[in-house]
């Protein structure tokens, strides 16, 4: 299966247990879970299903493309489902067969793991899904995002796609993923993730990102003002990656980088709370029930 | 009698709550029985990562009947002059449930008062259980509970089924959002579909049927075996921690063990770092030669017999190879710096916000370490080995490998130092210092890296308590007992013959001009609190409260009160001691008078026994001194908390020196009046006995004894 493939039998798997197929979100993030449609989201009574392609920027994951598993720029699959359905386990294995994982071929395991995001005042519990040693899949339950309780609690699924399609194609580096006949991912991003890491570890001017920093939080805080949230959301996610660019520089002390830490905080708590301010209950945000097609992907499997 | 079965099925727990919560739950319905009066036979728990189950044997079908009285208003107003009962009578027979008429009057020590008796119990258990069980679900104890979709009640993972069986009936309880049933379910692969159960007698064998080892114990046996036996396959040991073994168990419903390959390029990353990647990022069993030397191999346990080993096996060989190719990145990239350069990132590393840096706090402790070098009179090669030690030490708290694997400080430090071209030493140094991690950690081998373990760790208690952050009661926010243990046990390892007190003040001089005050006060404080741990610590090896109590009190040192506490319980078994302690008792009661400050004046002697007495004294106190040496020499220092080795050679014959005041103190009670007229002839007499009551003071403190 080309990872393209895989994409498409997610979003057509997830299209029919009733979500909605987001296109990815176009300010840089760190994870699927800052994206608007998962941090805002998951806030309030509203029911709410989404799955897509969420590309991520971890600055400090980079290894100038020599390490098989990390990378500065790499795709997270995002799935939120709220509220967390009774057996969002066997639709989360359903959806490894649509992918041509067999659990009884493999060592499947839901691994515990905690989950924290200091920076976005979010914890949820669940665990690391693990093939054969190899951990693919982030399976949350959101408990606080934004410092706010979430009632009715959302599931959030992360695929680490690189990896499952590794295994899926046997391949031993993430560069050697088939994207389509006659294309790897490494013939997409080799050049962009190396020059990248150059950028984030040696090149990175971090007097303009702490500059950046300064005014994309000093935006945000003027925004939320303004009760126009969503983009003041965005200069959350800015000043967030800014924080992340001088992390992988290795130019923060622990106390300075606690301090960064804690401004995304508020800013994401702001946000939250500017959120839960603006929408209304029972305002429809999204499909509640999902389509008459749910459940025949169970039946292929 | 019927049998009880109650299953909460879960998706997958944490694997280290597994054990612990079916403890708890056997617990709470055990006590959850008493309170309802139905008795039952054995409690049998079962857990897996998705299940928590208990099965109770002959459970009474009825709560037992008993008589129930409860007393009512006094005789006088409960009825009427007609002998009517009152409003107040019936009033109280309708709450006591009674009729009016089955009231009885009964004598009490305040008068006549109307009693109701009723017998109660007998009702059904099958009536009682569902609302009991219900509330075990909602009630089980666990540090942090979750919740999920919009169910009300929270658990330590979604509740997914529930399973209550009596005998052949099922229970209806109903929580977390479900009503239970007889199904319960087998492996989540090899059983997908429920597992029926006509009976509650069925569950473990329907279970082992469905793929399913429910009985811990016996899924702990088979993954020992499986483990052991994969490792042998290829003529290796597997290196089993018990933890890691007791985490795979809670992993897996049905253990199936493989043996993997390890690329052995990667055998040039120091062993513990091999080890550390393999156990606490994916669970593998480290396998090790007859020698002792890594192999490149490892074990690791599916959770089911996989139908194409390669498949699997082909999978964990490339993670684990991915991790290492991680872990080799850190090792290269903190080898880009040298292990000093890394030393220069510690200022900006926080150690408590009131006690400045990482940076600063190596500053303090090395003067501290300095001064109980100098304490413990160590030679200068080892000063000369400190001094190098203390620039570096700590300092792969700033390394990526420490920051990635945080349980490998010190062991990256003496890796980094070694592979900088440093002296043995002081690599050995660097790690031991940071030692023991945990309360069952190896200590310091060398005496220098002692030093430095002693001395961080006390700067750290004489820092927070300066802030007035000691433990209270349970909290215990900085781990500072933890602390504490590790100070006790690495002295007493030591054998350090130097005073507690001593060391903690010199450690205090590290805080002269430093960020807090740290005064005689907190000094006493954290020695106390040292000592706290001390005397907990020989409890733990079995002795009783007053010998530690009087081992305690009786040596500034902890190797000293260590060893005391051994020679008191091993003196406590001579018929001789209990004469000792006779003696000192009788002695140091009328010696209590005696007047301050009055030596002894064999001058003042009027009887011949007096005479005696004094002379018998040298050879007493020189026994207590043969009895001490002979303690230290035969007791080896020892790790406190895990019982001394060996015994004292000659213990009777030893005692026996010290007893020899017993017959000329006999006599002296019996013969010579101590509290005469003159005072001057008094005084020197009682001071006679303070001396005899002082000679076997350096035993320890014996007035805790008893005997």
């Amino acid at each position: 299966m080309t990872f393209q493939d895989m994409i498409m039998t997610l979003d057509r798997f997830w299209a029919s247990r009733g979500c909605v197929i987001a296109q990815p979100h176009d300010t840089e993030v760190g994870a699927g879970t800052f994206y608007p449609t998962t941090f805002l989201r998951a806030l309030g009574p509203q029911p709410w299903r989404v799955a897509g392609v969420a590309p991520s920027r971890r600055p400090a994951d980079g290894r100038y493309g020599d390490n098989p598993y990390r990378f500065q720029y790499y795709y997270q699959y995002q799935v939120v489902l709220k509220p967390s359905p009774a057996d969002v386990q066997e639709q989360y294995l359903a959806s490894l067969r649509e992918l041509g994982i067999d659990p009884l071929a493999h060592d499947l395991r839901f691994v515990e793991d905690n989950w924290e995001s200091p920076t976005l005042g979010a914890w949820g519990l669940g665990w690391e899904v693990w093939l054969d040693g190899m951990e693919i899949t982030q399976f949350t339950y959101f408990q606080q995002v934004g410092g706010q309780d979430c009632r009715p609690v959302s599931v959030e699924l992360t695929y680490g796609l690189e990896r499952l399609a590794m295994y899926l194609q046997g391949v031993e580096h993430a560069f050697d993923v088939v994207v389509t006949p006659g294309t790897t991912i490494g013939d997409l991003r080799r050049d962009f993730e190396r020059q990248h890491c150059r950028y984030n570890f040696e090149l990175a001017d971090t007097e303009l990102q702490r500059l950046l920093f300064d005014r994309f939080e000093a935006e945000a805080l003027r925004l939320l003002e303004a009760d126009v949230v969503h983009p003041a959301y965005e200069f959350v996610l800015r000043s967030s990656h800014a924080f992340n660019l001088l992390d992988a520089r290795g130019v923060l002390s622990h106390t300075e980088r606690q301090a960064y830490v804690q401004r995304v905080r508020r800013l994401a708590e702001a946000s939250a709370r500017g959120y839960l301010r603006l929408i209304e209950p029972g305002e429809p945000s999204g499909p509640s029930e999902p389509p008459e097609a749910a459940g025949s992907a169970e039946a292929v499997a | 009698m019927p049998r009880l079965l109650f299953e909460i099925g879960t998706e997958e727990l944490p694997a280290w709550y597994v054990a612990p919560a079916a403890a708890a739950l056997a617990e709470g319905l055990t006590a959850r029985l008493a309170e309802l009066r139905l008795t039952h036979g054995a409690v049998r728990s079962f857990a897996t990562p998705r299940r928590l189950a208990v099965v109770v044997e002959d459970v009474a079908p009825h709560s037992e009947r008993r008589m129930e009285v409860r007393r009512g208003p006094a005789a006088a107003a409960a009825f009427d002059a007609d002998g009517k009962p009152t409003r107040a009578a019936t009033g109280f027979a309708a709450s006591a449930g009674v009729r009016p008429d089955d009231l009885e009057v009964e004598e009490t020590p305040k008068g006549r008062y109307v009693v109701a008796r009723r017998e109660v119990g007998g009702e059904d258990a099958a009536e009682l259980l569902p609302e009991a069980l219900a509330a075990l679900v909602a009630g089980l104890p666990a540090p942090r509970k979750m919740r999920w979709g919009e169910v009300d009640t929270a658990f330590v993972r979604p509740v997914s089924w529930l399973t209550a069986l009596w005998d052949d009936r099922v229970l209806p309880v109903r929580a977390a959002g479900l009503e239970a049933g007889r199904a319960t379910r087998g492996h989540r692969f090899l059983h997908p579909d429920p597992v029926e159960l006509d009976d509650a007698g069925q569950y473990e064998d329907a279970l082992l049927a469905a793929d399913v080892v429910a009985d811990r114990a016996a899924r702990a046996e088979a993954v020992r075996a499986a483990v052991t036996e994969a490792a042998a396959s290829e003529g290796g040991l597997a290196d089993a921690a018990e933890a890691l073994i007791e985490e795979i168990v809670d992993l897996v419903e049905r253990p199936f063990a493989l043996l993997g390959a390890i690329d052995e390029a990667f055998l040039e990353l120091p062993d513990e770092v091999l080890t550390t990647v393999m156990i606490h990022h994916q669970r593998f069993v480290p396998v090790r030669d007859a020698e002792g030397r890594l192999l490149p191999r490892f074990v690791a346990v599916a959770n089911h017999r996989v139908p194409d080993e390669a498949l699997v096996r082909g999978g964990y060989e490339r993670v684990l190879a991915g991790r290492l190719h991680d872990a080799r990145f850190f090792w290269q990239a903190d080898r880009r710096k040298s292990l000093a350069q890394h030393a220069w990132s510690l200022s900006g590393i926080g150690f408590q916000k009131e006690l400045g840096s990482m940076a600063d706090k190596v500053t303090r402790v090395g003067v501290g370490a300095f001064a109980v070098a100098g304490l413990l009179g160590v030679p200068d090669t080892e000063k000369h080995t400190l001094e190098r030690a203390l620039p570096l030490f700590r300092a792969d708290l700033a390394s990526e490998m420490v920051g990635e694997l945080p349980e490998l400080e010190g062991t990256m430090a003496r890796a980094y130092a070694t592979a900088d071209g440093l002296p043995a030493e002081v690599a050995v140094a660097l790690e031991d210092g940071v030692l023991p991690r945990g309360p069952h950690d190896q200590l310091p081998a060398t005496r220098v890296g002692a030093v430095l373990a002693v001395s961080d760790r006390l700067d750290k208690l004489l820092g927070f308590f300066s802030l007035g952050k000691r433990p209270t009661g349970s909290a215990d926010p900085f781990a500072l007992r933890r602390d504490a243990v590790a100070v006790a046990r690495v002295l007493s390892a030591q054998g350090w013959r130097v005073a507690l007190d001593d060391l903690v003040a010199a450690v205090a001089a590290g805080y002269q001009g430093g960020p807090v005050a740290v005064g005689p006060q907190t000094v006493d404080e954290v020695v106390a609190f040292v000592w706290d741990r001390v005397a907990a610590l020989l409890a733990e090896e079995g002795l009783t409260t007053p010998t530690v109590r009087a081992a305690v009190l009786g040596s500034r040192a902890v190797i000293g009160a260590a060893r005391r506490g051994h020679l008191l319980r091993a003196l406590a078994g001579l018929p001789a001691f209990a004469e000792m302690l006779a003696l000192y008792k009788r002695a140091a009661n009328l010696a209590e008078r005696a007047p301050r400050g009055v030596e002894v004046d064999p001058k003042l002697f009027a009887e011949p026994i007096e005479a005696e007495l004094f002379a018998a004294l040298p050879a007493s106190r020189a026994g207590v001194e043969r009895l001490l040496e002979a303690m230290h020499v035969q007791l080896p220092a020892w790790d406190l908390g895990t019982g001394a080795t060996g015994g004292i050679v000659g213990l009777d014959a030893l005692a026996a020196e010290v007893l020899q005041l017993k017959a000329p103190l006999d006599a002296f009670l019996d013969g010579v009046m101590v509290m005469v007229e003159d005072e001057a002839v008094r005084a020197n007499r009682l001071a006679l006995l303070a001396a005899v009551a002082a000679t076997p003071c350096a035993l320890g403190a014996l007035e805790h004894l008893s005997g």
